[in-house]
């Protein structure tokens, strides 16, 4: 059996490391952002790690548990890395909701840092 | 009111007409791919502009059709655009479904060209 591309392994390493970051600390995500990054939640711009990392240190919640369905990754021509994840998450007591992220990745000084991050909760207008 | 970024109006414009072509007349997406994109649809590669096309024309339903309950964009290093798109789609009389894609799209000679696609059902592990 081949072994996965270069980019899968980079880009479920870091889908691995990002929602366990998340989930026991989420504080400690300012690591994988750059001044220049962007983040979308839920519909709302936040430009650079400061911005990013207070927006994710105050979600109000105490506890979060991730998992992931799928994930796909893909090589970009500027030798980035696109990886998109469809998973579920619950937050507390609250009942558990799909979410859909995605993150560009860019190989800086040698690390892997998150440039885009956009994550949406899975609310569809069904009929 | 202010003017939407760039990026937005790019990103918008292209979401926009790709559903369009998407629903109508699929073989026309052809344009908006080139040798070098790729395509990971529900977790199958496709690479270049004509297996993306063959992918797409032989999806087995007469009509479809998407909407959209939510789209985000966002500029990148490398002066690309990022978008994500949250919506539903209805195949033939199969009931509605939820979908997640995510689009990478580069200019190349004044035109803004899909170098990236990924396009996955909204099936959650719930419980």
């Amino acid at each position: 059996m081949g072994d996965k591309p270069i980019w899968e392994q980079i880009g479920s390493s870091f889908v691995q490391h990002y929602y366990q970051l998340f989930d026991t600390d989420r504080t400690q995500l300012g690591a994988i952002y750059i001044d220049a990054s962007c983040l979308t939640w839920e519909g709302q711009q936040f430009q650079g790690k400061a911005a990013i990392v207070e927006k994710l240190s105050s979600l109000p919640f105490q506890k979060i548990a991730h998992s992931i369905t799928a994930q796909d990754h893909q090589p970009t021509p500027d030798s980035c890395i696109l990886s998109m994840v469809v998973g579920q998450l619950k937050a507390d007591d609250d009942p558990i909701m799909g979410f859909h992220q995605m993150f560009l990745l860019k190989n800086i000084n040698d690390a892997w840092v998150c440039t885009n991050d956009m994550f949406r909760l899975a609310l569809h207008n069904f009929g | 009111m202010a003017e939407k970024p760039m990026w937005e109006q790019i990103g918008a414009g292209f979401v926009q007409h790709y559903y369009q072509q998407f629903d109508s007349n699929r073989v026309l997406l052809a344009d908006l791919y080139t040798e070098a994109s790729c395509l990971t649809w529900e977790g199958q590669g496709f690479q270049g502009k004509n297996a993306i096309m063959e992918k797409l024309t032989n999806l087995p339903f007469q009509k479809i059709q998407h909407s959209i309950t939510a789209q985000d964009h966002q500029p990148t290093q490398d002066s690309c655009v990022i978008s994500m798109v949250v919506g539903q789609l209805k195949v033939d009389d199969d009931p509605v479904m939820g979908f997640h894609q995510l689009f990478l799209l580069k200019n190349i000679d004044n035109k803004w060209i899909c170098s990236n696609d990924m396009f996955r059902l909204a099936l959650h592990n719930f419980g």
